[in-house]
């Protein structure tokens, strides 16, 4: 399984505190919900029925989630996309056989592999006849497909070798319940976009700016869950996010881009003009550098990941590798699963996952949440402590030595829930100085006998590939990265990846500095699509590698920059907004 | 304002740009100057300069939504303007177009063949940015596929030397109608209430109303001097519902409605009339049981005709280019994807009784309006009648200015990517009245000694939310399918009795078939449907895919010879938990 993150969203910490206003949206905020209570209802009739037949039910779940989304675009100071949708995802978890051995086991051998399952239903909520009929109706198809696929688990487990046959399929959790107030905010859609039209403007002073664009997306996502040992959770949340892009080509080609985006929970906590249009400015400082930087060669030395570099970097290296399902599938590479209660980072190193904690400073935190997608509480999960590996990030699939879920099975709605990281910290004990940790690296390079080492200052996003027929291997792709000389030189250069295998890679780090930044992203894996934070403080690798970058081979456009004859002022803007 | 044509410019020098008129809008303005500038300056080092370039921006503001039993499902709106570039290198007679080749995925910037977005707001400025990088990458685009067409064929001889861009005289045509605004709300209401017609009704399992409309303009110009700008509006509704039989066989359908603009859809009543009556038949088959196989002579009525020439036919009527493969691997592959009716040009492929014409100018048949009308195609060439099938014999193919043997100009059908019909029209030369056309079923049946004729009304359109994976039928965009589903059939008796025989299924039916037909009737019926075009251009599969809507002109048609059977594969049982609402 490839998994990677993407930045849509991240944000170095700010001081000073923003008021979040959450508006209070029709319903009230009463323990009671109309569709809760029709879904509890269609539950109980159809457990009470299911559990009679010959192959009986033993657990069910209804998931609804509502997004209302709203999205608007502009490029080089014209509005170039707007849309708004709402949408109900239904999903369904359907369970026959038992907790030890129930239809969702992975089909081994031939034909088995990881399933991608993916389901479009969608239910409505504002009827509650309409919902009932739907869930009643979707759940008799689910029922024949449990029921089909547990003979063929059956079946499977007479052909094959089931090393982990003694581990349990799913674990009990204790009921749950939680009603949170309905949210809402009002995105203020015409304003945003004079602000994006704003954003965007400045990108065309730059000549070799060639596509650049500025973003809003808000959304109101708000969860309905009910589950046969009796939890009913409600959870809504507002989320917006701003992102800023834009992309340059250096003379041989080589597309460089640039991004730098926000989150919040509310509109009020993005930042303001001022700040937005100096980080435009900075944005078009950065490009016109990374153009004239000269190519970095492939290289192996020490380096220093900022700390969004390194929110990143563990993410994909360890984050992926503690999630507990990888330590079971029979692809799975399982890297770090006989590796507990041994160092695998130095002792001044923690690692925690905490959903719990929605802010840091005066940045939200993207992978925050109350429940899971399993109808779990979210909870603190000290993954490493002390350098030692202590535990796995767990949904209800039960591991080897895990037989419970920590609150972290989540999933884009209509996919299937699996381990997932929420929040990442890193913590270190013994915090560096940023000037220190420069010292150590130029340390580092007369013991390495190297020129140069690394600094990587921020980076686009990363993936890995935590499968057994592939190398075990990450990548992060950085942006912006420079080359610190031994006399303390600082110098930018472009087109390398970070690399390397994650053992190995871990053996290396050394050290951290002390103030920490916040990478805000989304992180893609076979549950699809789900938000996520990495926390971390510089850190110092005594040796990393870097590739060279896969490279458009399209040379610079042949004509200018068309600086148009006719800018008569009645044409431009003459249309207004379509 | 109507649509009004402009005038036609005799055809002075093949690289010229039609001057700006001052009707031009700021998107025009932008196209045109930046046109007039890549045919003056745009070549790299000592290679070819385009000899043909062409802008297409597919501007629109749609709505959408869908409700069940009363409720909001899902909704959306959105705004967007899409650029198509095309760029030739080389001539007419072989250039860099035809030709598949795998994609190259390598820039972020503007990925040559996809549509690029253009500010929605008329930015000179920006919308020439756009357009230039557009350019720019579609002309490097043409050089290497130029150069690797040349390169595949190079140890091959052409058999069939056609030309990659056939001759048309510069058109232009300027429709002045402004996009109109699109609100969800009242496509939101009337989904509302025309859903509501399910409630109460615990034996339809699953039902639910999607509404759509679209405001959309297409804006072309090109090299030659050819410019246009086109309105397509678009709305349609489409009522869907099914259950299970008492069998557990899977029944589904869906009706839907077709307009250009949404105020023109049929009125709630209607609409309500229409749910009514898709629910009323569903309940009905539930309790029949179904006809397990007949083969023999079966008179498609209505509906069902116009259903299966849009199935079997019309995807036989595309005059589509196999393009040159520049790896071997894939040039057999292309080869199976290729009209086989090409071949059949100035042969007999219907009764000598009918004719096959289509008519974008038509704008209505006895009354009823027919949809699928325009006045210029996406190549801006002027609409005009085509006669496909004159006595049964094949004359030629909805063609666009991507020529193939036999039909080497364009006919005006380039509809999104590829030829797409506009109205099309089965005309009968010696129609019967419907009971002479049931004797003739009778008497066939008769020399064939069946108990009974069968009489197909309708096929139906499952979307698959009932049976699992497959439904029952399909919308069946391509020809040559083994099984259509969602028909509905009547079996017809010696003595004129008739009895229902269940949803069932048409096989192997082939667009040979249609040379077998009997009889059709003397009157003609109209079915509108939209279409989405699945064929390639001549710059592969690139291009804006907007369904455009198609309007069949059809009369019943008798069929010598069909198999109709049950639906293949295995009956689900029916649900296990009764309906929440059933009651009891």
């Amino acid at each position: 399984m490839t998994c990677g993150i993407i930045p849509s969203l991240r944000r170095v910490l700010r001081l000073g505190v923003t008021v979040v206003t959450m508006l209070l949206a029709g319903w009230s905020a009463l323990a009671s919900d109309a569709v809760l209570d029709a879904m509890q209802e269609e539950l109980d009739r159809s457990v009470e029925m299911l559990s009679n037949q010959p192959i009986p039910l033993y657990f069910l779940s209804y998931e609804i989630t509502e997004e209302r989304t709203t999205y608007s675009r502009a490029s080089f100071g014209a509005l170039a996309g707007r849309s708004e949708s709402e949408r109900r995802t239904l999903d369904i978890d359907l369970r026959v056989g038992s907790h030890d051995l129930d239809n969702t086991r992975p089909i081994r051998g031939r034909g088995g592999g990881p399933r991608l399952r993916f389901s479009r239903l969608q239910a409505p909520v504002s009827d509650i006849d309409a919902l009932r009929s739907t869930l009643w109706f979707q759940t008799d198809r689910k029922y024949k497909e449990a029921t089909e696929q547990l003979t063929k688990v059956k079946t499977n487990i007479q052909v094959t070798v089931q090393d982990g046959e003694r581990i349990a399929d799913f674990s009990a959790e204790p009921r749950q319940e939680s009603v949170e107030n309905l949210r809402s905010f009002d995105l203020d859609l015409a304003a945003w976009e004079d602000r994006l039209r704003r954003y965007s403007a400045p990108f065309s002073r730059s000549p070799h700016v060639y596509s650049a664009g500025a973003v809003i997306t808000g959304s109101v996502v708000t969860r309905w869950y009910v589950n046969s040992e009796g939890s009913r959770i409600r959870t809504s949340e507002p989320r917006v996010r701003l992102v800023l892009s834009a992309l340059t080509k250096a003379e041989d080609g080589m597309e460089l881009p640039r991004y730098e985006s926000y989150f919040a929970f509310d509109p009020s906590g993005l930042p303001d003009d001022a700040v937005v249009l100096e980080t435009v400015n900075g944005m078009i400082r950065d490009l016109e550098g990374l153009r004239n930087a000269p190519l970095a060669e492939p290289y192996t030395g020490p380096a220093i990941l900022s700390g969004r570099a390194s929110g990143v970097f563990f993410h994909e290296i360890l984050g992926h590798r503690v999630e507990g399902h990888r330590q079971k599938g029979d692809q799975d590479a399982q890297t770090f699963g006989r590796m507990l209660e041994e160092a695998v980072l130095p002792e001044t190193f923690s690692v925690v996952f905490d959903p719990t904690v929605a802010r840091l400073g005066a940045t939200d935190l993207a992978g925050t949440y109350r429940y899971d997608n399993q109808g779990v509480k979210a909870r603190r999960v000290p993954v490493i402590q002390d350098g030692v590996l202590e535990r796995f990030l767990m949904s209800r699939t039960p591991i080897e030595g895990f037989g419970r879920s920590n609150g972290h099975g989540r999933k884009q709605a209509g996919f299937s829930p699996v381990s997932r990281q929420s929040n990442l910290f890193v913590e270190v004990s013994e915090p560096r100085t940023q000037e220190e940790l420069k010292q150590e690296l130029i340390g580092l390079l007369e013991q390495q006998g190297k020129d140069y080492g690394l600094y990587f200052e921020d980076v686009q996003g990363g993936f890995t590939f935590t499968g057994r027929t592939v190398p075990n291997a990450f990548n992060v792709t950085p942006v912006v990265v420079y080359r610190i000389y031994a006399d303390g030189r600082e110098e930018l250069v472009r087109g390398v990846d970070l690399i390397g295998t994650p053992l190995t890679t871990f053996s290396k780090v050394i050290s951290a500095g002390g103030d920490v930044e916040v990478f805000n992203g989304t992180c893609g894996a076979e549950s699809g699509g789900v938000p996520v934070s990495a926390v971390s403080p510089a850190i110092l690798v005594s040796q990393i590698e870097v590739q060279k970058k896969a490279k458009s081979e399209v040379p610079l456009p042949l004509l200018p920059t068309p600086s148009g004859p006719a800018s008569e002022p009645q044409t431009l803007r003459a249309g207004g907004v379509l | 304002m109507t649509p009004r044509f402009l005038h036609i410019i005799p055809l002075l020098a093949v690289l010229t740009v039609t001057p700006a008129t001052a009707q031009d809008s700021v998107l025009m303005k932008a196209m045109r100057d930046e046109l007039e500038r890549t045919m003056a300056e745009l070549q790299l080092r000592d290679m070819s300069k385009p000899y043909f370039v062409a802008y297409r921006v597919h501007e629109s503001k749609s709505a959408q939504t869908t409700a069940s039993l009363g409720a909001v499902v899902n909704r959306g709106a959105g705004a967007s303007r899409l650029l198509s570039v095309e760029v030739r290198v080389g001539d007419p007679s072989f250039d860099n177009t035809n030709l598949f080749t795998r994609p190259d995925f390598g820039s972020a910037l503007a990925r040559a063949g996809t549509p690029t977005t253009l500010p929605l707001e008329d930015d000179y400025g920006e919308l020439r940015r756009r357009i230039w990088l557009a350019t720019d990458s579609a002309y490097k685009q043409a050089l290497d596929h130029l150069s690797k067409k040349r390169a595949a064929l190079q140890n091959l001889t052409q058999v069939e030397q056609v030309p990659d861009l056939s001759p048309q005289e510069p058109h232009q045509y300027d429709d002045e109608r402004q996009l109109s605004e699109i609100s969800v709300a009242p496509l939101e209401a009337l989904a509302l209430e025309v859903s509501a017609a399910f409630r109460g009704l615990p034996d339809i399992y699953v039902s639910e109303v999607e509404i759509e409309a679209a405001s959309r303009r297409v804006s072309y110009i090109n090299s030659e001097g050819t410019s246009f700008t086109r309105l397509d509006p678009l709305a349609s509704v489409q009522i869907s519902a099914g259950t299970q039989g008492d069998d557990g066989t899977a029944l589904e359908d869906s009706v839907s409605a077709h307009a250009h603009v949404w105020e023109q859809l049929p009125d709630r009543a209607t609409l309500l009339a229409l749910a009514a009556d898709l629910a009323k038949r569903l309940q009905q088959f539930r309790a029949v049981p179904f006809l397990d196989r007949y083969t023999g002579p079966v008179l498609f009525e209505g509906q069902a005709a116009a259903e299966v020439v849009r199935q079997v036919l019309v995807p036989r009527l595309f005059a589509v280019r196999i393009p040159v493969a520049d790896d071997s691997r894939f040039a057999r592959a292309m080869e199976r994807a290729g009209n086989p009716f090409i071949d059949k040009l100035g042969s007999r492929v219907l009764p000598r009784f009918l004719n096959l014409v289509d008519d974008p100018t038509r704008q209505d048949h006895e009354q009823t309006a027919l949809l699928g009308g325009y006045a210029v195609d996406d190549e801006g060439v002027a609409a005009r009648e085509t006669v496909l099938v004159q006595r049964g014999i094949l004359k030629t193919l909805l063609s666009t200015r991507n020529p193939v043997l036999g039909v080497p100009e364009s006919n005006g059908h380039r509809r999104g990517v590829g030829p797409a019909p506009s109205n099309l029209f089965v005309v009968p030369q010696q129609g019967l009245a419907a009971d002479e056309l049931r004797s003739e079923l009778l008497s066939l049946v008769q020399e064939r000694e069946l108990e009974f004729g069968l009489i197909v009304r309708r096929i139906g359109n499952a979307r698959g939310r009932v049976s699992r994976g497959r439904g029952p039928s399909s919308s069946g965009r391509q020809g040559d399918r083994s099984e259509i589903g969602g028909v509905v059939a009547y079996k017809l008796f010696a003595d004129g009795r008739e009895e229902l025989a269940g949803t069932l299924a048409l096989a192997g039916m082939r667009e040979s078939d249609f040379r077998d037909i009997v009889a059709a009737s003397q009157t003609s019926s109209v079915h509108t449907a939209q279409f989405v075009g699945g064929s390639s251009s001549a710059f592969g599969f690139a291009g804006v895919r907007h369904p455009v809507l198609v309007s069949l002109v059809v009369p019943s048609l008798l069929f010598e010879d069909v198999t109709i059977r049950r639906p293949s594969g295995n009956i689900p049982r029916p649900p296990l938990v009764p309906h929440p609402l059933a009651g009891g």
